[in-house]
């Protein structure tokens, strides 16, 4: 583990160093307190600390203040070194952000024990922020798949176009549904079914560029929002992943099993001021239409004007499909 | 024969029985204290008592490292005579500190000899 050390006094430094090192410790040594605050500061700084109570440039107490005003680092657990012992010192100490003080000259059994105690509490911190993460992904994210869950990539959605407006960008909104999903479950078996959803989801993944977004929609249907696409390729990219996804057959506990994907695709920049409720209609109504067409294809929402027959459909009609 | 001003079975333990460290210690100070002590009586002179203390406070955590309690008692009195601002008895109070040191220094160079590395 990682320790900083800051002492103005050689000899100090100089035992603390060495103390550390035979503990275990990598140590940084620094001789005041701008130094070490810098580097506590930093985002992967030291997150143990040993600062003398008095130094040049900032004291010991100043560099604890400057650390606690970071809010959205890692914990550092701080200990001030001093000669000190009054009780207003003392206070006067943790009041600035300190964990702990050693009173110098300092037994080397006594602070390995206080910094064992440090890195518990950060071990602690460490435990509950991964757990705060799980929680995090399992919210925003579909159990089976990992991709975006529908209400994050839907808000994805909202954002992206949001921006893209405001820029003059495209976005394409692509809404694929994986051809005769219901036999593939009935013939190979639930499970093949779920690994067949895992591997739609990983070409998909692999077929767009990081900065694109893509989410399980529902059962069989994912949606998939190319960012900053340039309208005239934008036909020639969802074709592109349609293939990816058609290319070969997905390797299955149950065998090999073919699979193919409808997509419907829709360009903002022709669409104008609708919500995303609104898009999502047009492009889902694109998508009946792919599948109509026979499966396996792309099929692009046109222009509100020209889909009047399109919108008549029943919303029945529309979510319907096999 | 004078005292021992250090204490060197403390200043071992300290050092976890690092008798390298040990000698590292005493080198540096050698090198650093004569200044810090130059320092401190161009303080106590000017009746400085704001630099008294600092560079007392200095001193006395040298002196508390190297396990040299006698020595880092009297440099603890010159910092409160300095915070406290009783520049009157600086002098007599630094020629104490100041006996108290030349002979510890002179232990010092003695037991260089006599720490192996």
């Amino acid at each position: 583990m990682r320790i900083l050390i800051a002492d103005d006094e050689l000899m100090s430094r100089r035992l603390l160093e060495k103390t550390m090192q035979r503990a275990g410790y990598e140590v940084t040594a620094v001789a005041n307190g701008q130094l070490a605050a810098a580097e506590l500061c930093k985002p992967e700084g030291p997150r143990l600390a040993l600062l003398d109570w008095i130094m040049p440039e900032l004291d010991g107490p100043g560099v604890c203040r400057e650390v606690r005003k970071r809010k959205d680092h890692s914990y550092v657990y701080m200990i001030l070194l001093t000669s000190k012992e009054k009780k207003e010192d003392v206070v006067a100490g943790l009041e600035s952000g300190a964990d702990d003080y050693l009173t110098k000259p300092f037994d080397p059994e006594e602070l390995k024990a206080r910094l064992r105690t440090g890195a518990r509490i950060l071990d602690l911190e460490d435990r509950l922020i991964e757990a705060r993460e799980e929680m995090r992904f399992q919210a925003t994210h579909d159990a089976l798949t990992s991709l975006w869950n529908r209400g994050v990539v839907m808000e994805l959605l909202g954002r992206e176009l949001t921006r893209a407006r405001r820029e003059n960008k495209c976005t394409a909104i692509l809404l694929g549904d994986l051809d005769h999903f219901k036999n593939i479950n009935d013939t190979y078996g639930h499970l093949a079914g779920d690994e067949v959803l895992k591997e739609t989801a990983r070409r998909l993944v692999s077929s767009v560029r990081s900065y694109d977004f893509v989410g399980r929609f529902g059962g069989e249907e994912f949606l998939v929002t190319l960012n900053n696409c340039d309208p005239a390729f934008g036909f020639a990219r969802a074709e592109k992943i349609r293939k990816t996804i058609a290319e070969r057959p997905v390797e299955t506990s149950a065998g090999s099993v073919s699979v193919s994907m409808s997509f419907g695709l829709l360009l903002s920049q022709e669409w104008g001021y609708m919500s995303v409720v609104e898009l999502l209609h047009e492009v889902d109504t694109a998508l009946y239409a792919a599948k109509a067409a026979g499966r396996n294809c792309v099929k692009l929402a046109a222009a509100r004007a020209q889909v009047d027959g399109a919108r008549e459909l029943t919303p029945e009609t529309v979510w319907r499909r096999q | 024969m004078a005292k021992n001003l250090i204490d060197f079975d403390e200043l071992l333990e300290r050092t976890e029985n690092d008798k390298e460290l040990m000698r590292d210690l005493l080198t540096i100070f050698r090198e650093e204290f004569p200044q810090r002590l130059q320092a401190l009586r161009e303080a106590v002179e000017s009746l400085n008592a704001t630099n008294v203390a600092m560079e007392a406070h200095a001193l006395k955590g040298m002196l508390s490292n190297l396990a040299a309690v006698e020595a880092a008692a009297a440099v603890a009195e010159l910092e409160r005579l300095g915070r406290t601002n009783e520049t009157s008895r600086f002098l007599e109070s630094f020629s104490h500190f100041d006996v108290i040191a030349k002979e510890l220094l002179r232990q010092v160079e003695a037991s260089m000899a006599g720490v192996s590395g």
